[in-house]
């Protein structure tokens, strides 16, 4: 089987917390995954998410709070509503949309969090390499 | 500028830079003066060939430009300055990269760089209904461009691309046409092209091109501007084999409407009419869309402050540089349009439709600049006979 890539856009909140003490405990994640943190999901936009396929990724998952426990307000919503949109953008390119999924997390489950990843991990590993393979910009500004 | 002399010496020749004669009609003229920006062809064109030293002010400004090309119009020197911002483009991003501020984070660019993937095999065609008729294969095609994928991606501003390519169907359908339409047809690569990603546009060009030769397509027909000059002066460039046709949906239905072939109901309307800068300064069509809408009775046609060859840009193109001047621009367009007293303002681009569409929402505004904005398309579409 092929190796995939796969980026995890997480949460400096609870989906990092989980992501931190599962480290902490030792747990084992997934050797294709790479995680980028950032503030809130809230800042994610459709054109970061499209980046990262456009680069090569196989599959991206977002890592949320629950909507209630976004520390800024309208977070998670924005990331509902941006992986709704590039999920449709996935799937006119062929690329697909379950290479894109999005997942919500309170600050204790770093077993969930490990189980998401490696199950996601294998569902991108029996669907292949994406298709649009990297075409790199020459310089990525 | 690290560049060898000799390339920019080609881009100054090839572009005419040495007939300026300094006489500031192109800045004078040029939208982003107008909108306040300190900003002049004149200057960025004296520099780059008496000071290149100064490589921060050229390479901004060769990123900033709209491309609109209203500069090239009142230019009384021939000075073709959008041909010389496109080769100073490609020429900046082949030495430092893709450096141009894009809108959306370059959201657009990003998927049509993922379309030059061969691989790809897309499900563009979801929106067909069953009672547009299209063909599995044939000779003409028409081009949706990137509607689908517009539809999607500014659904927040409830812009409506896609009635663009369904209305497009429906008045071919009236005319007696079933087109081909292609699942794999990829971007046409205008705003790669604009942006300096040469390699890329070409990719496309390429793609698009085995995608009409594999289905046996000959002509090829499409509302969208953009589309049209880059399949009809670029794509002949990129892939010289090339012998495809290509007809602006609006020609064909101007010559149809001339010809009686087809009519139009009343629409007891006052409108408003922005020429696209891709269609109109580009392409040289200011009167094929202006016929059209006279062909429609009842609709009345009140032109704004500036229109035809002096028409104000929607505020950006090819989605690499809206700021604050751009919202300027769009602003002063919408309240030309609301001067006129029409209460429907009529494009015939899908981008001055996102454009003018997006600026109107503006919550500081209040509201206070929206007015409906329909394609031409969707206009003639409704009331055909
Ligand atoms: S093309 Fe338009 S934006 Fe660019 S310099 Fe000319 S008038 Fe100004
Ligand atoms: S309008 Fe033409 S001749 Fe006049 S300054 Fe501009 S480029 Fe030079």
């Amino acid at each position: 089987m092929s190796p995939v890539n796969l980026l995890g856009i997480a949460c400096n909140w609870s989906p990092y917390c989980c992501y931190n003490a599962a480290g902490q405990a030792g747990l084992e994640l997934p050797p294709s995954f790479r995680l980028m943190r950032v503030m809130c999901i809230g800042r994610i936009n459709q054109a970061l998410i499209l980046r990262a396929f456009e680069h090569g990724a196989d599959g991206v998952i977002v890592l949320e709070c629950e909507d209630a426990d976004c520390r800024y307000g309208p977070g998670p919503e924005v990331g509902h509503n941006n992986v709704a949109r590039v999920r449709k953008l996935l799937r006119f390119l062929g690329i697909g949309q379950e290479r894109l999924v999005e997942k919500t997390f309170l600050a204790d489950q770093k077993e969930e969090l490990v189980r998401v990843l490696w199950d996601f991990h294998r569902r991108i590993e029996a669907l292949g390499p994406n298709p649009a393979k990297a075409r790199q910009e020459r310089v990525a500004s | 500028m690290k560049q060898t002399s000799e390339r920019i010496r080609r881009i100054i020749e090839d572009s005419s830079l040495h007939l300026c004669l300094e006489c500031g009609k192109c800045s004078a003229s040029c939208p982003r003066l107008v909108a306040g920006r300190q900003y002049s062809p004149r200057l960025v064109a004296q520099k780059l060939m008496f000071h290149p030293e100064d490589a921060a002010y050229i390479n901004n400004a060769v990123w900033e430009c709209l491309t609109c090309g209203i500069c090239e119009e009142r230019c009384p020197s021939g000075v073709q300055f959008c041909r010389f911002i496109l080769e100073m483009r490609e020429a900046l991003a082949e030495e430092q990269g893709l450096l141009g501020y894009r809108a959306h984070d370059g959201a657009l660019h990003s998927w049509m760089r993922i379309m030059t993937a061969p691989e790809l095999s897309q499900n563009r065609l979801e929106w067909l209904t069953p009672d547009l008729k299209v063909a599995q294969r044939g000779e003409v095609a028409f081009f949706t461009g990137c509607s689908p994928y517009f539809d999607v991606f500014f659904n927040n501003i409830q812009v409506d691309t896609l009635s663009l390519a369904r209305d497009s169907i429906r008045l071919l359908n009236r005319l007696g046409r079933e087109p081909v339409l292609l699942g794999n047809e990829r971007c046409c690569g205008h705003d790669l092209l604009w942006t300096g990603d040469r390699e890329n546009f070409e990719t496309l060009c390429r793609l698009n091109y085995q995608e009409f030769r594999d289905h046996g397509v000959k002509e090829v027909i499409t509302s969208c501007p953009e589309c049209y000059l880059v399949l009809s002066q670029y794509l002949p460039k990129a892939v010289p084999e090339s012998r495809l046709k290509v007809t602006l949906l609006i020609d064909l239905l101007a010559a149809e409407a001339q010809a009686g072939r087809i009519t139009f109901k009343p629409l007891e309307r006052r409108a408003t009419y922005q020429d696209p800068c891709r269609l109109g300064r580009m392409a040289g069509r200011y009167e094929e869309p202006r016929g059209l809408m006279a062909k429609v009775p009842g609709l009345e046609l009140k032109e704004m402050e500036f229109s035809r060859q002096g028409a104000l840009c929607c505020g950006n193109s090819s989605f690499v540089n809206c700021d604050a001047f751009s919202k300027r621009i769009q602003v002063e367009r919408l309240r030309q349009a609301q001067a006129t007293g029409a209460d429907l303002l009529v494009t015939a681009c899908p981008k001055c439709l996102i454009h003018t569409t997006c600026a109107m929402r503006d919550p500081v505004k209040g509201g206070s600049l929206a007015m409906e904005v329909r394609g031409l398309v969707n206009i003639l579409a409704d009331q055909m006979e």
